[in-house]
């Protein structure tokens, strides 16, 4: 009898699907992922196979030149895309937030780069920096600027690879900080444009306070995804030149599947989960230190 | 206004700055197209194609298999959409309608246990993808794609399984519905835009995902349209009007997806953060 099922046993069965997903496809492999790192095949002896290293795998990993290169490159990949992206995407929300008549043109606009895959993106915005064909150095040249090696030089590299990626990302920050716009009030500028506030009080005094939660949530959800970074170097350098634009995602990418070092890759693999999850918790712990704050006052 | 502009006029050049930065990477892409090799290497460098030339979209479909890797992606994405709207639906359903104990804290765990960075979870899923003969099958891909897009899903499709009014659902009951059936009689007809706008997004997560795809398929006529594209590019030469070419013909179908569904895709994207 169906409907004799308690509301309890039936939820249970109905959550028993995703639970099921969820423990193949992430709980399990995580589990090995920890206990595959804590092997390795011992070079001298290549024939016995895996063998159990204890935690040799991480004292390689930081005495490892290229991983702390790699975490570096991200962390810098963090710091400058993160509020750049935000600070873009404010912009696009700002300018997408006006009266038009027609809306699909500027819609459209905003949903493009965010359906673009990124891969894809890292590919068009690799032809925009070609040395001699790309069209920004064109660009340089008609301004009577030197046409810069873009893909060559690693600061240059990096920098180019920091505007597609903030080109791509900062247009699902404006898609998210535009609904947070839309909720503001209207009475609350009219309100304040009678007391002559200036549009510049009004931006500082009303929507940057009331967008602060949709700003929480675009940065941390940019912040998950800028940890990851991996398509956009991969399309735009390979991680080149040399290594100088490589992320720690590419480099756990080569260890794994073209050096074929499970357990190191494995290693890496839980160091960069580590790294995330600090991140994450940080702005976690942030959000809610401020809520208590904006509760006392 | 600003600089003394008209209102009118400032409202279109806002408009037409977002409409600019989102276009102008495709449009340079196509106009790339239809240019031929030499005209590209010629400097300065020209921005309208003088002969413009389809060639390189006949080309795009010869030189790789690009039907096949469309193909490709579409099954891939279409059921894993499939799963992961199904089981999120139920999800959803169970978080939102039903009594259950601590149900907050359910949602928190599926949602945190899904967004585990993907980078370390490539490794131990290549390694079970492995054991279990799975690489090369869409099914390698399928399983995960679901897990993707599971929180966004359950998100948004919770959020209209709220908004419709318990009667309804016991008025079906009373009609000799059981509680599964009222799901899949009631609440999830009235919730069609929901279920739809979780159904695109799921799908454009997977039509675009490049990580997994890149790791579990290596076999070139199993490559998805986002890998196979990095295909055209030679060892050490771009032929850009042809991968420009292959770039169009890839983001077609996406954009055709996105003109069409525009508010929902917008709603559905916002919902999250809103109600976060």
């Amino acid at each position: 009898m169906r409907r004799d099922l308690s509301e309890r046993t039936l939820g249970i069965l109905l959550l028993a699907p995703a639970a099921l997903l969820l423990a193949v496809i992430v709980v399990y492999p995580i589990a090995t992922l920890f206990v595959n790192s804590l092997y390795g095949v011992d070079n001298a002896n290549p024939a016995a196979g895996e063998q159990f290293v204890g935690l040799k795998n991480y004292a390689t990993a930081f005495g490892d030149e290229r991983f702390w290169d790699s975490t570096l490159h991200t962390v810098l990949y963090i710091l400058v895309t993160v509020p750049a992206s935000l600070v873009v995407g404010l912009g696009l929300a700002l300018l997408a937030n006006m009266p038009f008549r027609v809306k699909w043109p500027v819609r459209l606009g905003l949903l493009l780069p965010w359906a673009l895959p990124l891969v894809f993106a890292g590919l068009i915005f690799r032809w925009f920096f070609e040395y001699k064909t790309g069209v920004v150095n064109d660009v340089l040249m008609r301004l009577g600027l030197e046409p810069l090696p873009w893909l060559s030089d690693p600061n240059l590299a990096f920098a180019a690879i920091c505007i597609a990626i903030v080109w791509k990302s900062s247009s699902f920050m404006a898609l998210m900080l535009l609904a947070g716009l839309q909720t503001i009030p209207r009475s609350l500028y009219e309100a304040a444009e009678v007391d002559g506030a200036t549009k510049w009080q009004q931006f500082v005094e009303i929507t940057l306070p009331m967008l602060r939660p949709a700003i929480f949530v675009a940065l941390i959800f940019r912040t998950i995804t800028a940890i990851q970074t991996f398509d956009i170097p991969y399309a735009m350098t390979g991680g080149g030149p040399g290594d100088s634009t490589e992320t720690l995602a590419m480099y756990i990418h080569k260890t794994t599947l073209d050096f074929l070092d499970f357990g190191y890759g494995s290693a890496l693999a839980a160091l960069m989960f580590v790294l995330s999850m600090a991140a994450t918790s940080g702005y976690l712990k942030y959000t809610r230190r401020s809520s208590g704050r904006s509760g006392e006052d | 206004m600003p600089f003394g502009l008209s209102k009118r006029a400032t409202v279109w050049i806002a408009g037409l700055i977002v409409a600019v930065n989102g276009f102008f990477p495709a449009v340079w892409i196509l106009l790339t197209s239809l240019k031929t090799e030499t005209e590209l290497i010629r400097s300065p460098i020209t921005y309208l194609p003088e002969a413009a030339t389809l060639d390189n979209y006949a080309t795009a479909f010869t030189a790789q298999p690009i039907l096949r890797f469309m193909w490709n992606s579409f099954v891939v994405a279409s059921l894993s959409t499939a799963l992961c709207v199904l089981v999120s639906a139920l999800a959803a359903y169970a978080l939102t309608r039903l009594r259950m104990p601590h149900r907050n804290l359910i949602m928190s765990v599926l949602l945190a246990v899904a967004m585990f960075p993907l980078i370390s979870l490539m490794v131990p899923l290549f390694k079970v993808m492995r054991e279990l003969g799975l690489l090369n099958t869409y099914l390698a891909l399928i399983l995960p794609y679901a897990v993707l897009s599971m929180p966004v899903c359950t998100l948004v499709m919770a959020s209209f399984f709220q908004d419709i009014p318990p009667d309804l659902e016991a008025a079906a009951m009373v009609d000799g519905c059981s509680r599964v059936g009222a799901l899949f009689r009631v609440i999830i007809p009235l919730s069609a835009p929901g279920v739809f706008t979780a159904a695109i997004l799921a799908f454009v997560n997977a039509w675009d995902e490049f990580l997994l795809a890149l790791t579990m398929m290596n076999r070139v006529n199993m490559r998805t349209l986002s890998v196979g594209i990095t295909l055209y590019q030679g060892e050490f030469a771009f032929p850009w009007p042809l991968i420009s070419a292959a770039l169009i013909i890839a983001i077609v179908p996406i954009c055709i997806l996105i003109a069409v569904f525009q508010e929902r895709v917008v709603g559905g994207l916002t919902q999250g953060g809103v109600k976060g």
